[in-house]
């Protein structure tokens, strides 16, 4: 399987920007501050436990669900 | 009406009194101070509030002073705000940094205050400022922890003490802190601008951070080798020159095209340590410096210009700039500080030389700068 973490990453800034541009392109900002770089994923990425573990841990500390 | 300002380089009874007498009538509703270590904190906190006692009072130490144009030591320098720039502001202090951080009882203030919590207030009316123990080595907890928690934009800077790092207290309405940070929730009503520059571009090279402790704000490898022979290899240069090279070629996180700067600040054993958190597998930018005046003064002229006039000041009616005490210290250098000082010379302004910038995280070698319209 493939594209989870770029699905994950696009729904916790969906959820957190809630269509502000604004606040999306913070939370990215907050995302790669935080070791998350979404730009390193496509709908291609391998949907490595690892990263879907920490894309989950991320999600949680800034209160959204995916 | 521009934001009021002033500074003192008088002894500590004198200089608060000089800023009172600065600013004039009526009270403002915030004060903002940085004030050089020559002052007891405590005693230049509780002064302040005593001068101050309807305003919320906060403030901080420093490695240098800015005001409307003047880079100075010695000196104590204030920004009053009053209600044609905030219509309402809270402050709170986050205690215990060097413990688990909780944001809940300075969210609970503010929220109290405010009459709703942090999370529901609009990130356009309502601008943080948070002033940070410099020497708690918490800045990137903090600030995770608080854009965890709400979309409003906190910018502030690290406390500095003239670069003796013994004591960085933060203080708030006369109580003076340390290992902690003080937060002010502003409700602007015109609007606010942060603007945060740097000096410099990437050279097209890249480190990836693949070992690092963390904690200690180490890198033990870059690109799997000893992270000082990979940054050296970057520039071309061997290991025993790139300590030297630290200042003009710091590392940047580059996100949208702009570089999230980690200064270097010493080599031990192959191993570099960092003014700032890297986390493994962080892929990194090696800089190279450019014009401080220069793109600062561009900076802001582009606010001018946004702000709509190209005449004096504009519609900017203050700031306060967070600026790197290594930006300091190279303007030192290069006998600069006049040049710098000059582009704000019509700005009414107040700032400081700090340990580090706040700006959605920590940062370094910026001026962070909150720019009230």
């Amino acid at each position: 399987m493939a594209g989870q973490i770029k699905h994950m990453i696009d729904s916790i800034v969906e959820q957190r920007a809630k269509g502000n541009p604004t606040i999306a392109l913070t939370t990215k900002t907050k995302l790669v501050l935080k070791g998350l770089n979404p730009d390193r994923f496509d709908s291609g990425s391998p949907d490595d436990p690892a990263v879907i573990t920490k894309v989950k841990a991320i999600a949680a500390d800034l209160g959204v669900h995916v | 009406m521009p934001v009021r300002t002033a500074y003192s380089t008088k002894e500590l009874g004198d200089a608060v009194s000089d800023l009172k007498k600065q600013c004039g009538a009526p009270q403002p509703r915030v004060v903002i101070y940085f004030g050089s270590p020559k002052y007891d904190p405590r005693e230049l906190s509780r002064q302040m509030k005593q001068c101050f006692p309807e305003a919320c009072v906060a403030g901080c130490s420093s490695a240098g002073e800015i005001a409307s144009g003047n880079m100075m030591s010695g000196s104590v320098v204030a920004m009053f705000l009053d209600e044609d720039i905030v219509e309402d502001a809270a402050c709170a202090v986050v205690g215990n940094l060097s413990a688990e951080i909780s944001m809940a009882d300075a969210f609970a203030t503010l929220g109290r205050h405010f009459q709703a919590p942090l999370a529901s207030l609009d990130h356009e009316k309502y601008v943080g400022l948070v002033l940070v123990d410099g020497l708690s080595g918490a800045e990137e907890r903090l600030m995770e922890k608080l854009g965890d928690a709400t979309d409003i934009f906190f910018v502030g800077g690290s406390a500095g003490d003239d670069l003796k790092f013994q004591s960085t207290p933060v203080s708030e309405n006369g109580k003076t802190y340390s290992n902690a940070a003080v937060l002010v929730l502003l409700r602007v009503k015109r609007g606010f601008e942060i603007v945060k520059t740097q000096s410099f571009r990437t050279t097209g090279k890249t480190l990836v951070a693949t070992k690092v402790e963390e904690a200690h704000r180490q890198v033990i490898e870059f690109n799997h080798r000893p992270a000082l022979d990979a940054y050296a290899a970057a520039l071309g240069i061997t290991a025993e020159e790139a300590p030297a090279r630290f200042f003009h070629n710091p590392l940047g996180l580059m996100i949208a095209g702009e570089p999230f700067v980690r200064s270097p600040q010493r080599a031990e054993a192959g191993t570099i340590f960092f003014y700032c958190q890297i986390k493994e597998a962080m892929e990194l930018d090696v800089l190279e410096a450019t014009d401080i005046v220069a793109d600062t003064r561009q900076a802001i002229a582009e606010r001018q210009a946004v702000n709509g006039s190209g005449n004096g000041a504009g519609s900017i009616r203050g700031l306060i700039d967070f600026q790197c005490i290594l930006r300091t210290l190279q303007l030192r250098d290069e006998h600069r500080c006049e040049q710098y000082g000059s582009i704000f010379r019509d700005i009414p302004m107040i700032g400081f030389s700090t340990y580090g910038e706040e700006y959605l995280g920590h940062v370094n070698q910026t001026s962070t700068i909150l720019l009230f319209r």
